[in-house]
């Protein structure tokens, strides 16, 4: 029975045309999810006025993945500290990658791997004549004894990691590779992004954006300042494709189809790869609890179409203030990932310390859980040191943090560095104790939260206890007994 | 509106939330109780056992008028009064920093085999700690004069419903809120520091297991006219309802006794249990005289202000004339 009173030929009419209907939506839909896709950082058109060359991408920032690569060569050498070594070879080599500019330096890490092909194997195809030196933080650094700048800790560092064998120093608790790289990863890359290109080169007339960066180049002088920042935060330029967790697991060497964005079966360092704050960005957020690598680079992405759109003219006032708030949020959302990794090692120091204390009670070994200590507090320590490398004076919140942490991890015996001598040697003094240094730990993980506003809180000490205090507790209301 | 809605969310709560006393189901589990009591051990029929439990000069007293009007007035107080006092959390935090600063009491170091049993422990500890503080708090409540009289608006009911916990200051209700803040801080803090996360709370629908046993098995009948008593033995050991019935009893050789809330061995230690006595009649309120405005709601929350105020005076005057 044809309750609805439908023919067999408008059955067959409506039929085609819902299918129709449906085939071109998907169309559509997969065209227009496909396009969201290539919200990439890059390739962004030539704008330069009279711009005579072949280039048709304007986008540039391979002097900061070279350095990318020099921080990582800087990590990998500093775990080959030698004491027995006459010619100091460590530290030579670590050198050539820190303040060198010589051609013939190779990628040590990352490095090609069976199921992960690297594009490039020397430092001079991302970028020729590079040095960390040049660019790293010249203001004191309080955090670190001696009263040094930011490039001198760092040197000190070098040196020290060269004649400590395996770069870590049992008897004063220093993991050098872990302090030379959270320490650099904020006094080059932090800085010279938002303490350098964010901040005073945003402004209409230095490096405008209706000249060309350089004589010939074929991007202007706003652009390039704009990808140089980019390309220290370290990003790949499809991050806005990606999962935090497909994030992470390019910088791990994990997911060649997730880094492999132009498919041609390797790993272009230039641009698919995760470096240093984007992978701690990325860290945190697959967690869940927030979204820092996308905020930073969806940012960056928005305030370059921003630049590319005037089109090789000087920007306007209200396109330096949109820019300088993408720079806002931009650094603001970076300084959170330092502080949530602050956060994190404040954690896992205070756990080391547990495991410690749990050991020597019961006269087990503690050499696991001492290494371990060391490890993370170089990490707490190299991390806090690189907040303190920003755009802003963090005052009363820096002193608090290096009081507390001191400058040196605590050791079992209770001893602690209070200083270097005119030698930079270190001198030590008698501490306070384990339950006070855990108690730090805990003001310092405060501390994060409360000045930087930290969501991610992983290793977080206080959370069972409000967990717990959440378990028992109800909606109050006035009542006897 | 946002205070209306928090208003109907905290009411509705307060019968709805299986970790407030007067949770529906409690109150289904104490009417129950009734029945069997009445039923079974006084021998009376539905019929009877139905009025008694359901008695209209009981529920429709003006006491219990005064008392509802608290509960509600009380709960639009809290909503502003809550968000100013200290939390738990706060109190926890404040603990467990200091536990760092100190060597005698130290995180676990070494394995245990009982490590299951630890949120049993947890919980048990905490429910016998938070009714000791209970048991001390109502005490003092009793025996410091300025506290009397906040405490004395709880005691002027002439009749008992559930309802009448709520017949509480709210100058009271803040004290209370603090204890429960304290207690809950101490525990937290203690248990965390020595066993980390290893503790948690075992619950029934939320709410505390021995707690919620407790309000199931008839807790709500110690504000009631039902007299329910447990063997005298047993009153050694956990408060009937009979027990704090005699609380509130009028009769001079009935005060300060029974000022505990779950286990009678607080009171046991401190010398005021007293068990109960089936035989004896009891009058509920401060006095057996009744007062004109004893049930009056603005007597009610202005006259401990009053009170306060007429001691404070009293005792500056006796000290400035000692000096003097």
């Amino acid at each position: 029975m044809n309750y609805l009173n439908i023919s067999k030929v408008s059955f067959k009419k409506a039929s085609l045309g819902s299918i129709l209907a449906c085939s071109l939506t998907f169309a559509l839909s997969s065209s227009l999810y496909a396009a969201g896709h290539e919200n990439g950082y890059g390739p962004f058109p030539v704008t330069v006025k009279g711009y005579s060359g072949s280039a048709t991408n304007s986008v540039s920032y391979g002097g900061q993945i070279a350095r990318h690569l020099l921080h990582n060569n800087l990590k990998k050498l500093a775990s080959g500290g030698n004491p027995n070594d006459p010619t100091n070879a460590p530290m030579k080599k670590m050198i050539v990658n820190f303040s060198g500019k010589d051609a013939g330096r190779k990628i040590l890490s990352p490095t090609s791997k069976d199921k992960f092909p690297i594009k490039q194997k020397m430092v001079d195809e991302l970028s020729k004549k590079k040095n960390l030196s040049g660019k790293t933080y010249q203001g004191v650094m309080p955090a670190w004894p001696g009263n040094m700048t930011g490039v001198q800790v760092l040197n000190h560092m070098i040196k020290k990691a060269g004649k400590t064998s395996g770069g870590v120093d049992t008897r004063n608790g220093y993991n050098y590779p872990q302090l030379i790289s959270k320490f650099a990863m904020g006094a080059v890359f932090y800085n010279q992004a938002c303490d350098n290109y964010l901040d005073e080169k945003l402004n209409a007339d230095t490096k405008p954006n209706n000249k060309p960066y350089k004589k010939g180049a074929a991007y202007t002088g706003k652009e390039h300042v704009w990808d140089e920042a980019f390309g220290y935060w370290g990003a790949a330029a499809h991050t806005m494709s990606l999962s935090a967790k497909d994030s992470y697991n390019v910088a791990k060497g994990k997911s060649l189809k997730a880094a492999d964005h132009n498919k041609d079966g390797m790993v272009d360092l230039a641009s698919e790869m995760t470096y240093a704050h984007a992978y701690y960005a990325s860290s945190f957020d697959k967690g869940g609890k927030t979204n820092y690598l996308k905020t930073v680079t969806g940012a960056f992405i928005d305030g370059r179409k921003l630049i590319t759109s005037a089109n090789g003219n000087k920007l306007s006032e209200s396109q330096i203030i949109q820019l300088k708030s993408y720079a806002g949020e931009i650094c603001d959302n970076w300084e959170a990932v330092i502080a949530e990794s602050v956060f994190k090692y404040a954690g896992s120091v205070y756990g080391d310390i547990e495991k410690i204390e749990k050991g020597m009670a019961s006269g087990s070994s503690i050499d696991k859980a001492l290494s371990n200590y060391i490890k993370h507090w170089g990490e707490l320590k190299g991390f806090a040191m690189a907040l303190q490398a920003g755009k802003e004076n963090l005052g009363q919140t820096a002193t608090k943090l290096n009081r507390m942490m001191g400058f040196g991890p605590l050791m079992p015996n209770l001893s602690q560095v209070v200083g270097v001598d005119s030698s930079g040697n270190f001198i030590k003094d008698q501490g306070s104790s384990f339950g006070y240094y855990k108690l730090h730990m805990i003001k310092i993980q405060k501390i994060m939260v409360e000045a930087f506003g930290v969501t991610a809180r992983s290793k977080d000490k206080m959370s069972g206890m409000a967990a717990l205090s959440k378990s028992l507790s109800t909606k109050t209301s006035a009542e006897n007994d | 509106m946002d205070i209306i809605l928090e208003f109907i969310n905290r009411l509705y709560t307060t019968f709805a939330d299986p970790q407030k006393r007067v949770f529906l189901g409690y109150l289904i589990a104490a009417i129950c109780i009734s029945f069997f009591w009445l039923m079974i051990i006084k021998n009376k029929n539905i019929y009877e056992s139905m009025k008694i439990i359901f008695d209209k000069k009981v529920f429709f007293s003006k006491s219990s008028f005064s008392d509802y009007s608290m509960l509600v007035i009380n709960t639009l107080l809290l909503i502003f009064l809550s968000p100013i006092l200290i939390s738990q959390l706060a109190i926890a935090n404040l603990i467990y920093e200091l536990l760092h600063l100190q060597t005698i009491i130290n995180p676990l170091r070494m394995e245990i085999n009982y490590m299951w049993l630890l949120p049993f422990i947890f919980t048990f500890c905490y429910f016998v700690f938070d009714d000791f503080t209970k048991f001390i708090t109502h005490t003092i409540m009793h025996k410091i004069p300025i506290l009397w009289a906040i405490h004395k608006t709880h005691h002027s009911a002439r009749t008992l419903t559930p309802i009448t916990v709520f017949r509480t200051h709210p100058l009271e209700g803040i004290i209370f809120i603090l204890r429960s803040a304290i207690t809950q801080g101490i525990v937290i803090a203690l248990f965390y520091y020595v066993y980390g996360n290893n503790i948690s709370l075992v619950t029934i629908l939320g709410a505390n297991v021995f707690s919620f046993w407790f309000h199931l098995a008839g807790s709500n009948l110690r504000h009631s006219h039902i007299r329910i008593s447990y063997w005298p033995w047993l009153e050694k050991i956990i408060i009937s309802p009979a027990q704090h019935q005699v609380h509130h009893s009028t009769k001079k050789r009935h005060f300060n006794k029974n000022f505990g809330v779950t286990f009678a061995i607080w009171d046991r230690i401190f010398g005021s249990l007293k068990v109960s006595n089936q035989h004896e009649e009891i009058k509920f309120g401060i006095c057996e005289k009744e007062e004109i405005y004893e049930n009056n709601i603005i007597y009610l929350y202005i006259s401990p202000f009053i009170e306060i105020y007429k001691i404070i005076k009293n005792f500056l005057q006796q000290n400035i004339l000692k000096l003097r």
